[in-house]
């Protein structure tokens, strides 16, 4: 699935080795196809719920006249919304790299958008605006914190001397970003620009899912989700993840071609603004004033906007339908009930991705091949819609809890892996001779060495899965399962149940949100135990 | 006291907030350098030597004290054009070439370059890069991207020059080059020379007057005159007038 988070792009590729990647990589590709083209034809999994490759193709073909038009509406949504939330985001990112005090107080805004699952949201944005504009919002979302983090980071790692040169000939805050630090944090921009454009189709088919319009990929996958039609579901999901595929290559050569170096490059998971400086009472006033901002941003949209008060909740509204209304006792019940089934689902899944991919990281210290020849696979699954293949899944697997399972584990799973393959590369060659002049076996260098100095990379991997969790588990209970929060804000949109829309929407957020901030704690506490600094 | 181009600091302090602790990077330290003198800075790693430079670039600001630079304040004399600094990595930007790397500062300062390229184009042949104009700092050896560095301090035409260990990075046989070279260039231009270095031979070769810093705090230990004649040639490294020279430099930096 699209990265709507940093990471994966993150993992840069060194020259020497990846002539050799690359054809492992084609090597494994061959192989998956020909095993695919064999278990289609014979039809050996669910009953030819999984089409032959040349199936698909010869689909694919008879369907040709279809695609033009969706596969225009899906660009048109995520180009636009590429360019307004990029804009935006490297105008934030320049504004919080310069100003820490902005960052502080932006940073609430920051960590919602970075944890809302764009599932949840989607309805509102479809009550709230009309024709193309949830499309590109969702997938303005999608972009902006990839974005924005990637450009507070570049700016931040502008080397000092550079700028001491500017400053030593007088040069202002300006003449610094001018001169220096907007070029120096090209690189960056640009890996951020590379992840956020698989994340701004996936914003634009999301969007599609529930909004009702005739074009587009997403549009067109859930127009044909009840024809008994694996080969043209398959399509449609193979379109989607070429656009997303091709989306992130454009930004990775234009990259490739204006840094001239294929440094690696990690987009960051953490907001900017952590640090705090001042006196306490500063310090608790800019942390109030950032909880406040998104709940005032929300407010003031809505104003600007002027959408009628039965659709559009304000904050009141909410809390009015949650706890005062008439209803409200009825609403908690239900609200209870879908919390009960997709909170554990939402841990287990994501326990179980992190452990698998913990796992797997760790055996590719042992053995290396296993990164050299996966990582390209990895990769590729990064830009991946995978939500938009869920409908597949649902083919494969049923409509049982292991859907929501299998759908939570794969989206939490790749992200979690590269963030801990690249940890795990990066542990000190000299740590890891210490133990080895003692004649440390692979396995007691990995219980001294590797899972100990990996261990910010275990937090970064928590951060960026637990939105990504709950977006699966959504997801897989809006279109398999018929459970949980998914299947709550799917019926509330049947029923015109504006209210319990926008509770899901700011409860799903505020969860995400609450288990991102959990995770953020402990992190730090176990880090500065163990005198760490946290991972990017 | 205040001279047209000199570097005048006035019991200037400077102290840092650590842990629960605070450090004195700087004492109480007073200094003069005269228009049209070389001063050269040598100490223990931590005596202030780097922080009384940042101070004089107007990078930092001090806890205490007066700092002049041709009679003004040093932003107040960054933002007038008067000074040049070369660092001791080249901190050259990666993306310009060495033409408009050596072009920064006028770019900071706001003036045209086109005024400037014939400025350019003999710093270039100065520091014997010509042909290298267009090249980007990654093409070049370290040497060279120190002699940028070296042009970039001079392009303005500066009054006072600030040098921090500008050859720090490179071996001792390139070092006695551009050691020779940048006498030549400060005979010529005659600017008021700040050099912070490690090389005690560097130090006497090239000043009129060695300062000896102290640390904990860092405050000035003594001051070496070396009335050596000017051009001094390479001979000079081996005459017994130079290793006294050095050894006074030494016994100050032992304390004595």
């Amino acid at each position: 699935m699209a990265t709507e988070t940093a990471l994966g792009a993150s993992v840069g590729t060194t020259r020497e080795t990846s002539g050799f990647r690359h054809w492992s990589a084609l090597r494994n590709a061959a192989i998956l196809l020909v095993a695919w083209e064999v278990l289609g034809r014979f039809k050996l999994v669910a009953g030819g719920a999984l089409p032959a490759p040349t199936e698909v193709l010869i689909r694919f073909w008879s369907d040709r006249g279809d695609y033009p038009a969706h596969i225009l509406a899906t660009f048109q949504g995520a180009s636009l919304g590429f360019l307004i939330g990029n804009g935006l985001a490297i105008l934030a990112g320049i504004l919080f790299a310069v100003s820490p005090v902005a960052a502080r107080l932006g940073r609430g805004l920051n960590v919602a958008i970075f944890a809302l699952p764009p599932i949840a949201i989607s309805p509102i944005l479809v009550l709230t605006f009309s024709g193309m504009t949830p499309r590109v919002v969702l997938a303005a979302l999608g972009c902006y914190f990839v974005t924005m983090s990637a450009t507070v980071t570049g700016i931040s790692q502008t080397d000092r001397r550079m700028l001491d040169v500017v400053r030593a000939y007088g040069g202002g805050r300006l003449a610094l970003l001018r001169l220096v630090e907007i070029r120096a944090a090209l690189p960056a921009i640009l890996a951020g620009l590379r992840v956020a454009a698989p994340a701004a189709v996936l914003g634009s088919i999301l969007a599609e899912f529930g909004g009702g319009g005739r074009f587009g990929l997403g549009a067109y996958l859930i127009g044909s989700l009840g024809r008994a039609d694996p080969a043209r579901l398959w399509g449609i999901g193979l379109a989607a993840t070429a656009m997303a595929l091709i989306a992130y290559g454009i930004f990775a050569l234009i990259e490739a071609r204006l840094t001239r170096s294929t440094r690696a490059v990690t987009v960051a998971a953490t907001p900017p603004g952590i640090r705090s400086e001042g006196s306490w009472l500063s310090t608790i006033a800019i942390t109030l004033a950032s909880i406040t901002l998104p709940f005032l941003v929300w407010w003031l949209l809505l104003k600007v906007l002027g959408t009628p008060a039965m659709i559009a909740k304000t904050p009141a509204g909410v809390f009015d339908y949650l706890f005062l209304a008439p209803s409200a006792t009825s609403a908690q019940t239900r609200l209870l009930a879908a919390l009960g089934q997709t909170l554990p689902m939402t841990l287990i899944g994501m326990a179980a991705g992190l452990a698998f991919a913990f796992l797997l990281a760790l055996a590719s210290v042992v053995r290396p091949g296993i990164v050299r020849s996966f990582m390209p696979v990895a990769l590729v699954t990064q830009t991946m819609p995978l939500v938009a293949l869920t409908p597949l899944l649902v083919l494969l697997l049923g409509r049982g809890p292991s859907v929501i399972l299998w759908i939570t584990i794969s989206v939490t799973f790749f992200p979690a892996f590269v963030t801990l393959a690249q940890g795990l590369g990066m542990v000190s060659r000299g740590a890891l001779d210490v133990v080895r002049a003692y004649g440390a076996s692979p396995f007691t260098q990995l219980r001294l060495v590797s899972i100990p100095a990996s261990l910010p990379y275990l937090f970064a991997a928590m951060r960026l899965a637990v939105p990504r969790a709950l977006l699966g588990v959504m997801i897989a209970e809006w279109l398999a399962t018929g459970t949980g929060l998914g299947n709550l804000l799917n019926q509330s949109r049947g029923y015109l149940d504006y209210g319990m829309i926008w509770t899901v929407a700011v409860v799903s957020v505020l969860i995400s949100v609450l288990f991102y901030q959990i995770v953020i704690v402990i992190e730090r506490h176990v880090l500065r135990k163990r005198g760490m600094q946290p991972a990017v | 006291m205040t001279s047209t181009t000199g570097i005048t600091l006035e019991t200037v302090s400077r102290s840092f907030q650590g842990r629960g602790t605070v450090v004195q990077a700087l004492d109480n330290v007073s200094l003069n350098c005269p228009a049209g003198s070389f001063t050269a800075l040598i100490g223990p790693s931590g005596c202030g030597k780097s922080t009384m430079l940042r101070l004089a670039l107007g990078l930092d600001d001090a806890t205490s004290g007066d700092i002049g630079i041709a009679g003004m304040k040093p932003q107040q004399a960054a933002k007038a054009g008067l000074t040049g600094v070369a660092f001791q990595d080249a901190a050259l930007m990666p993306w310009r070439s060495v033409e408009d790397n050596i072009a920064l500062p006028l770019d900071v300062l706001g003036r045209k370059r086109a005024d400037f390229s014939a400025k350019i184009a003999e710093l270039i042949e100065l520091v014997g890069l010509k042909g290298f104009e267009k090249a980007l700092p990654g093409e070049l050896s370290g040497g060279m991207r120190q002699r940028v560095a070296i042009a970039r301090a001079l392009v303005t035409d500066p009054k006072v020059l600030f040098l921090d260990e500008p050859f720090g990075a490179l071996d001792q046989i390139l070092r006695r080059q551009m050691n020779l070279e940048l006498q030549r260039i400060w005979m010529e231009s005659r600017a008021t020379t700040l050099l912070v270095t490690h090389g005690i031979d560097e130090a006497v070769f090239l000043a009129d007057r060695v300062v000896v810093m102290q640390s904990r705090p860092g405050r000035i230990g003594k001051i070496v005159d070396i009335p050596l004649a000017r051009p001094r040639l390479p001979e000079v490294f081996t005459t017994p007038e130079f290793h006294a020279l050095e050894d006074q430099v030494a016994e100050a930096l032992d304390g004595h």
